[in-house]
C-alpha cells in the first residue's frame, strides 16, 4: 500500500537533506583537499606558542597550523590518543618521556628529515632525541641549573655564593652556626628533579644502553657521590625537609628559611610569582661545581614530537624545525614566552638577557646561558621513568623522616627499577 | 504479554552492561594477558601474549600492592565503626527530643558530605601543614608540637577527612530509618517504665537493623576503594606512597607504568576482595540478627 501523500513528501525530503548533508561533508575535508594545503594539529603549552604558530600560518599558506594549548591532565591524554589514532600531528612532551613511547611504537622517527640539525642544538638536547639509529623528537627547551640565592641573607652573615659542592657544605654549616632557624637549602622527598640535576651534573645517568640490553644506574658511583653530598646534609640539619610546591613550602620561602635554591632555568620565573615577600633580595650564581668539572646540571625539558598516525610528516617536521631553531621563532618564544631554548641560536639571542627586578635587576640569563654549554652528554632515560620517578619520591620521603640513608633509597630503587623492566621482558644487564 | 516493563527497563539494562558490565568482562579478558617485549624494545611489535594467571601471581607477588590491602584493611576497622557509632549516635540524638533546631544541626553535619572528596582533601590539607594551617600554628604557641602528616599519623589524618565528610550522609539513613519505627512501641516500652537510652539501645537499634547493614557494606566498600582523598593529599605530603591504597597502586601499574594487563589483574583481586568481604560481613550480621 503506498504510502499517504504527506508521508512520502516528508520521507523524501529527509532523504534529500541527509545527502546533501553527506555532500557538504565531504566538500569540508580539512586536508587534502584541491587547494592543497596542508592542516597540522599542534598540541603545547610553553607560553607564546600561539603568536609563534600564527607568524608561521601568514607566511605559511599551504601548511597551516592548529595550536590547541595543554593544561591540567591533557599529557595524560596523549598517550592513548596515539594508540587510538587520533593523536594530534605535532605534540610538545617532557624529553623523560621518550623512550617509553618509543618502545610502545608511538613517535615517528623523524631522522630522513633532520640532516644538519644536529649542530643548531646543544649536544646535551640532541643526545635526548636521538635513540639507536632514529631521530624522534626536535629539542624545545631546557632547565640548566643556576644557585639562586638570598643576596640579603648571604650579605647579613657574611658568606660569599660557593662555588664548588664542598664549599657548599661548608657554606651550610656556617649559616647555621650563625642562625639556626635558617637553612642553606631544601630537601624535597616529591621533587626529584633536585636529584636528577645534581646527578646529571656529575655525569651519572638513570640508564644506558649496553648493545642490545639496558642498564640501569641509579645507584652508580656517580650517583653514590651526590648521596653523600645529600647524606650530610640531611645529618646535619643544614637543609629544610620540606615538600616542594606545597603551601607550606612556599611560606618557607617567604619567610626566609631557605637560603637558597639551586634549580632549573625556568624556576625564576615561579619564584617571581610565589615569593613576592622576598623581591629584590634573590641573586643568581653558577651552581656548585664537583671537583675537576665546571659542569652545570640540568634538569631536562621539553621536545616536540610527531606521533604515529601523522599522514604529513615532512611538513610536520619542518614546522617544528622553524619552532625551535629559526631566529624569527625564538625571537617570539623567548621574548614574549620567556622560553629557556636548546637552539644554539637561541642561547646567543640579545632578548635573553633582560634584567631581572625580582633578583635585584640582574641580568639572570647571563648565568643560565653558560651553565647550558656545559650540561654534560651523559644522560640517557629508560623505557620506565615514570615508575623510577615514583620509586626515588617514596623512596627519599623514608630518608627524609629518617628511616632509610639515601645509599639504601637509592638501592631499593635500582632494585624496583631492574624488576620492572625484566618483568616486561626486557633486556638488562 | 506486556512489553511496557521490558521498554522502561531497557535504557538501564544497555547502560549498566556498557558502562559496568562490558568493562569488566574487558578487564577480566585483558588480565589474561601480557605483551612480550625483548631486547631493548624499540621496534617490536608488541603482541599482547596469553599468559593465564601469570599477571595475577605478579600482583600477589608485589609486596606494596599486598600491603596496600593490609593499610586499607586497618583503616577500616578503625574508621568504618568510629565513623557509624557517631552517625548512630547522631541519629538516635536528633530522634529523641533532646535536640533543638533539628533542622539546623541535620543539615550542618550533612553538608561536609556535599563538599567534593578533592576539595575536602585539599581544605584538610591546608589545615595539616605546619606554618600554614591554624591549627598547627595554635598548638604550636600552646607549646604542643603535632605532625599530622608524618608517616605514622597520615592514615589517621586521611580517616579524619573520611570520618568528616561521611557521617552527615549516614547519619541520614540512619535517622530515616528510625522515623519508619511504629511510636506504639515507645509508648508500650514507656509504659514499662524504659528509660530514653534503653529504648535506643533495645528497641531502636534492632528496629534499623537493616539501615545499619547496608551504611556498613558501604562504608566496607568505600575504604577498600579509597583513592580520591590520599592521592590528592600525596601534593602536600610525600609520606603518602604511590602505593598507598589498593586503587592507588592500580594507579600506579597502568598509568606510570603503563601496564594495562598488570593493573586490570590487579582490579580484578581489589573487586573480589571486596565482594568477599561484603559477603563475610552480610552473613555475619544476618547470623547475629537471627540470634537477636
Amino acid at each position: 500500500m503506498a504510502l499517504p501523500r504527506t508521508r512520502r513528501s516528508i520521507s523524501s525530503a529527509i532523504a534529500l537533506t541527509a545527502a546533501s548533508a553527506l555532500l557538504l561533508a565531504g566538500c569540508s575535508s580539512s586536508s587534502g583537499s584541491d587547494s592543497g594545503a596542508v592542516t597540522l594539529e599542534f598540541w603545547g603549552w610553553a607560553p607564546g606558542l600561539e603568536t609563534a604558530v600564527e607568524t608561521w600560518n601568514d607566511a605559511n599558506p599551504d601548511v597551516q597550523v592548529e595550536f590547541f594549548r595543554m593544561t591540567g591532565d591533557d599529557g595524560a591524554k596523549i598517550p592513548p590518543a596515539i594508540d587510538a589514532g587520533t593523536a594530534p600531528d605535532a605534540v610538545q612532551m617532557s624529553v623523560h618521556s621518550l623512550p617509553g613511547h618509543i618502545i610502545n611504537n608511538r613517535l615517528i622517527d623523524i631522522s630522513e628529515y633532520t640532516d644538519g640539525l644536529a649542530e643548531q642544538f646543544t649536544p646535551s638536547s640532541w643526545k635526548g632525541v636521538e635513540f639507536g639509529d632514529g631521530i624522534y623528537a626536535i629539542p624545545q627547551d631546557s632547565g640548566p641549573t643556576g644557585l639562586m640565592y638570598r643576596s640579603d641573607i648571604f650579605e647579613q652573615y657574611n658568606l660569599t655564593a660557593p662555588a664548588t659542592w664542598d664549599e657548599y657544605l661548608e657554606t651550610a654549616r656556617a649559616l647555621k652556626a650563625a642562625n639556626p632557624e635558617l637553612f642553606i637549602g631544601q630537601f624535597s622527598p616529591n621533587e626529584t628533579g633536585f636529584w636528577l640535576e645534581q646527578v646529571w651534573q656529575n655525569e651519572g645517568t638513570f640508564n644506558t644502553i649496553d648493545g642490545d640490553a639496558w642498564t640501569v644506574e641509579v645507584n652508580n658511583e656517580q650517583s653514590q657521590e651526590v648521596a653523600a653530598i645529600w647524606q650530610t646534609l640531611v645529618d646535619e640539619q643544614l637543609v629544610k625537609v620540606v615538600d616542594m610546591w606545597t603551601p607550606e613550602y612556599w611560606a618557607e620561602v617567604n619567610a626566609g628559611t631557605i637560603a637558597s635554591i639551586n634549580y632549573a632555568a625556568w624556576f625564576p620565573a615561579l619564584l617571581a610569582e610565589n615569593a613576592g615577600a622576598t623581591a629584590g633580595n634573590w641573586s643568581v650564581a653558577p651552581s656548585p661545581t664537583f671537583a675537576g668539572s665546571d659542569a652545570a646540571g640540568e634538569t631536562g625539558g621539553s621536545v616536540d614530537v610527531v606521533p604515529t598516525g601523522t599522514e604529513n610528516v615532512e611538513q610536520a617536521v619542518e614546522f617544528l624545525t622553524w619552532l625551535n631553531s629559526s631566529d624569527e621563532s625564538l625571537d617570539i618564544l623567548i621574548e614574549e614566552g620567556g622560553l629557556f631554548p636548546t637552539a644554539l641560536a637561541g642561547l646567543d639571542n640579545p632578548k635573553m638577557l633582560t634584567e631581572q627586578e625580582f633578583f635585584g635587576g640582574q641580568v639572570i640569563n647571563e648565568v643560565f646561558v653558560d651553565a647550558a654549554k656545559t650540561v654534560p652528554s651523559s644522560w640517557v632515560d629508560g623505557p620506565n621513568y615514570d615508575i623510577t620517578q615514583d620509586a626515588l619520591k617514596d623512596e627519599f620521603a623514608k630518608v627524609g623522616t629518617g628511616a632509610q640513608t639515601f645509599a639504601e633509597a637509592l638501592d631499593a630503587v635500582q632494585a624496583l627499577t631492574v624488576k620492572n623492566l625484566t618483568d616486561a621482558g626486557l633486556s638488562v644487564k | 504479554m506486556r512489553v511496557a516493563p521490558y521498554v522502561f527497563l531497557t535504557p538501564f539494562i544497555l547502560s549498566f552492561v556498557i558502562f559496568m558490565i562490558l568493562p569488566i568482562v574487558v578487564a577480566l579478558y585483558t588480565s589474561f594477558f601480557q605483551v612480550k617485549r625483548s631486547g631493548l624494545g624499540f621496534g617490536g611489535d608488541n603482541d599482547s601474549v596469553f599468559v593465564g594467571f601469570d599477571n595475577y601471581v605478579q600482583a600477589f607477588a608485589n609486596s606494596a600492592f599486598m600491603d596496600s590491602f593490609g593499610r586499607v584493611l586497618l583503616f577500616g576497622i578503625v574508621q568504618v565503626p568510629i565513623m557509624l557509632a557517631l552517625s548512630l549516635l547522631l541519629a538516635l540524638l536528633f530522634d529523641s527530643a533532646v535536640v533543638k533546631a533539628k533542622r539546623f544541626f541535620q543539615l550542618a553535619v550533612f553538608l561536609p558530605y556535599a563538599v567534593p572528596s578533592v576539595v575536602a582533601a585539599l581544605i584538610w590539607g591546608f589545615l595539616y601543614q605546619p606554618r600554614v594551617s591554624p591549627i598547627v600554628e595554635g598548638l604550636a604557641d600552646l607549646g604542643v608540637s603535632v605532625d599530622f602528616l608524618g608517616p605514622g599519623t597520615v592514615l589517621w589524618s586521611i580517616a579524619n577527612v573520611a570520618v568528616w565528610s561521611v557521617t552527615g550522609v549516614n547519619m541520614i539513613i540512619l535517622f530515616s530509618a528510625l522515623q519508619t519505627v511504629p511510636r506504639e512501641m515507645y509508648e508500650a516500652a514507656r509504659l514499662d517504665g524504659a528509660s530514653e537510652f534503653r529504648m535506643a539501645l533495645q528497641i531502636k537499634l534492632p528496629m534499623i537493623y537493616p539501615a545499619l547493614l547496608l551504611t556498613t557494606l558501604f562504608s566496607i566498600i568505600g575504604t577498600l576503594q579509597l583513592f580520591n582523598e590520599p592521592m590528592t593529599m600525596r601534593s602536600v605530603t610525600s609520606n603518602i606512597s604511590g602505593s598507598y591504597t589498593p586503587n592507588m597502586a592500580i594507579f600506579n601499574a597502568t598509568t606510570l607504568g603503563g601496564n594495562i594487563n598488570l593493573g586490570s589483574a590487579m582490579a580484578i583481586i581489589l573487586g573480589l576482595a571486596t565482594f568477599v568481604l561484603s559477603i563475610v560481613v552480610s552473613v555475619a550480621t544476618n547470623r547475629k540478627k537471627g540470634k537477636a
